[in-house]
């Protein structure tokens, strides 16, 4: 397929004969990462699935379990909560970050005297390390002494638990992690803004769009792919949820938040149930692996559309 | 994870994605590295006679007690120049049992290493552990004199799984100034559950943010270990003699915790700390009146605050109170490594040796006759509120149940106790709801 000379997508390169040679210079090049990613990507995810299947403490032999490891955890109630809290907490989570993430980056697209640090403000949360954040947020959100609760008291607003509170604790975590995942979301999405030719945006100002009006109605649309993209990374990693939980509530209290890998955690690590907690993990690996291709088909089709 | 603790929870979470991708990239670093050194002739290292052994020792010792550990072990080498010791940090103890069980997943794991005694009896279940019952009978051993509470942690069905390597308590220590402040009489051993109560809601001032008390909520061991000592005063046990039922869901069970729920969430004398690292800020702050604590916390209170300890408050005149002794747990690598390992660990933990550890890091004495040594005048004279821990070491009556579901008891019994500090469930409700769980992974075995 020759690129036609009206074509201003970048052209491709033409595409030549395969030799022999070319397979194994290409299988060099490629073969350390595949042999680390082999190694250890796909290596534990098929040793965790034969894993499922038997009894493991990680200290004496491991049994043949069959499937009843998958039985179990279909009757396992904190298995279920740990199910309704990843949920709660994806749903909320990916489209708030997005959102956010979005109005942020279109704040910070302009040119504006001191941007790049605002743009730093914006992105040092996703370089702290989670255990800083965690510490942060404990001590901003504590009940009794956090600053949080002293300023809603001094404007009028109820106070709340947080993270010592059963009802309120997920939404803590929620509150957290999207801090912390705002300033990546922006920075893509400030990366997909300046990649957006300037003429199309000067066109639509020209036939007299509002700058809001060519934002939400030229600039959005034009980020799908972006969007896209953001909405399969952050439900992976919601759907991942583990550091912020284990350095803040520990799964607590009472279990509203202990969230899939948590609990994964807690039975492989605490309780030494290496073969359940590996049952869980595939079950979590299925369900990611649905959700990742079903996205994708989305978002492909979707920014096909908007080429189209 | 126990409670035992003596230094502040070194927490381990981080960006678990990141460090995996550098323990890969130092592996791989580390390839070329050890190939070159086994290329150059075992240079650098000082060269070792073809006889000599070198054990490793794991550990999560920080500050203090980090810096001693290499003194000991430097002593120690050089006394012994063929059956050397070499430190491994692991991190943290906090995470000392799920090393040591992905070392032997690995195939690389330590000579010996501090364990917490709640891990003893998943440990127990190693088959690289070297039993030590034969071991501790020997002469020089004098396997007696630990304090009881050790040598039953370091026991697990019948078979001596370790040596005690610290033993610690609970006593109440108190805020001098916010008692008179409060214009409250200060506490002393003969405290009932009654005047603590009492004392704490007095103490507590909703204006000025004050408590009486601190408890840790976050469900763990340290909410538990509270509540056993409370169990226990009040006659109850957490398991039957054979550690096959549950037994706390008894009168005393209840007394416990409907004093929890009385203080908690009747009086709102407590300050419920989430995740066991504010207490004792708040504590520096001046806004906590009282704490169930052990020694590892003196050590990191301000001096401007002036604290007495104090017994636990008693039940019908029991004031006993609990201990977590942790371990040194020997693993066994073919050839003369273990011998050469129950060898340094028994100089480790010999009175006049940890006697020296003691005075350097104010930990307890491991053994009953360092508190007749000279050497013990300089440790009370060096740590004067360590004198009340010391002495509460024989009013540990009861330990915990030492069997590899521990772990998940505990997990339930935390879930009871935080439910209720919570004022989610009535004491009874919750008590009937743990005793459930607990039955259950009794009777799933494992």
């Amino acid at each position: 397929m020759l690129p036609g000379p009206i074509d201003k997508r970048p052209a491709r390169p033409k595409r030549h004969r395969r030799t022999v040679a070319d397979g194994l210079v290409g299988w060099g090049m490629v073969s350390p990462a595949v042999l680390l990613i082999g190694l250890f990507g796909l290596v534990p995810v098929v040793w965790s699935i034969a894993l499922s299947f038997q009894h493991d403490d990680l200290e004496t032999p491991a049994t043949w379990a069959g499937t009843g490891n998958y039985r179990e955890l279909i009757h396992d109630p904190v298995f279920k909560e740990a199910i309704q809290h990843t949920i709660v907490y994806t749903l909320i989570f990916v489209p708030v970050t997005l959102v956010l993430a979005l109005l942020v980056a279109g704040a910070l697209n302009r040119r504006v005297r001191g941007m790049s640090l605002y743009r730093l403000a914006v992105f040092i949360p996703v370089v702290t390390s989670t255990v800083a954040t965690g510490v942060i947020f404990t001590w901003l959100l504590d009940p009794n002494f956090g600053i949080i609760n002293a300023v809603l008291q001094k404007i009028g607003l109820p106070t709340s638990g947080f993270f010592a509170s059963p009802n309120a604790a997920l939404f803590a975590i929620i509150g957290m992690t999207v801090w912390g995942w705002v300033g990546f979301g922006a920075l893509i999405y400030l990366a997909g803004l300046q990649s957006i030719p300037g003429d199309v945006l000067e066109a639509a100002l020209i036939d007299g769009c509002s700058r809001a009006g060519a934002f939400w109605r030229i600039q959005v649309p034009l980020l799908r792919p972006v969007t896209g993209f953001l909405v399969v990374w952050l439900t992976i990693n919601a759907l991942q949820l583990f550091d912020e939980v284990y350095v803040t509530t520990k799964g607590g209290p009472l279990h509203a938040t202990t969230v899939v890998v948590y609990y994964i955690y807690e039975e492989a690590f605490e309780f030494f149930h290496a073969g359940y907690a590996a049952t869980m993990a595939t079950a979590l690996f299925a369900v990611i692996a649905l959700i990742t291709v079903v996205q994708l088909r989305i978002a492909r089709d979707s920014s096909e559309m908007g080429q189209a | 994870m126990t409670a035992s603790r003596t230094a502040p929870r070194t927490r381990v979470g981080g960006r678990l994605r990141q460090r995996r991708t550098v323990a890969v990239s130092t592996l791989l670093l580390l390839i070329p590295v050890t190939a070159c050194s086994g290329g150059s002739g075992g240079g650098g290292g000082g060269s070792s006679a073809p006889t000599a052994t070198t054990i490793t020792l794991s550990h999560g010792y920080t500050d203090v007690e980090a810096k001693e550990i290499a003194v000991q072990v430097a002593i120690w080498n050089k006394a012994n120049p063929t059956s050397t010791v070499k430190l491994e940090f692991n991190g943290g103890n906090d995470g000392a049992l799920q090393k040591t069980i992905a070392g032997f997943t690995a195939g690389n794991y330590p000579d010996a290493a501090y364990e917490y005694g709640s891990s003893a009896a998943q440990l127990a279940r190693q088959p690289k552990l070297v039993d030590l019952t034969d071991e501790v009978t020997a002469p020089g051993m004098d396997w007696s004199d630990f304090y009881p509470s050790e040598r039953q942690a370091a026991t697990v069905d019948g078979k001596v799984v370790g040596i005690p390597a610290l033993v610690d308590n609970l006593a109440l220590v108190y805020n001098k100034k916010l008692f008179q402040a409060a214009g409250v009489a200060l506490p002393n051993a003969s405290w009932t559950w009654q005047d603590f109560r009492t004392a704490a809601k007095k103490l507590t001032d909703p204006s000025t943010k004050t408590f009486g008390w601190a408890y840790i909520n976050d469900g763990s061991e340290d909410t538990v270990w509270r509540y056993l000592a409370m169990l226990w005063q009040a006659g109850g046990s957490l398991l039957n003699s054979t550690n096959t039922k549950p037994a706390f869901d008894s009168p005393a069970g209840l007394a416990a915790l409907q004093q929890l729920y009385n203080m908690a969430v009747v009086d709102k004398s407590v300050y419920l700390d989430t995740g066991n690292d504010a207490y004792l800020n708040v504590f520096n702050s001046g806004k906590i009146a009282m704490l169930w604590t052990g020694p590892w916390d003196l050590s990191s209170i301000l001096p401007s605050i002036d604290y007495g300890v104090t017994l636990l408050p008693g039940y019908n005149g029991d004031h006993q109170t609990i201990s977590g002794p942790d371990l040194y747990m020997l693993f066994d690598h073919s050839g003369p490594r273990a011998a050469a390992a129950f060898k340094f660990i028994s100089w480790l933990t010999s009175a006049k040796v940890h006697l020296q550890f003691a005075i350097a890091t104010g930990d307890l004495p491991l053994r009953k006759s360092e508190t007749t040594l000279p050497g013990y005048q300089t440790f009370l004279k060096k740590y004067p509120a360590e004198r009340v821990f010391v002495d509460n070491l024989n009013n540990v009556k009861n330990v915990r149940p030492n069997i590899a579901s521990y772990a998940e008891i505990s997990s339930a019994i935390g879930e009871m106790v935080q439910s209720v500090l919570l004022g989610q469930s009535q004491p009874q409700a919750a008590l009937d709801a743990a005793n459930q769980k607990v039955a259950a992974v009794l009777a799933g075995g494992s």
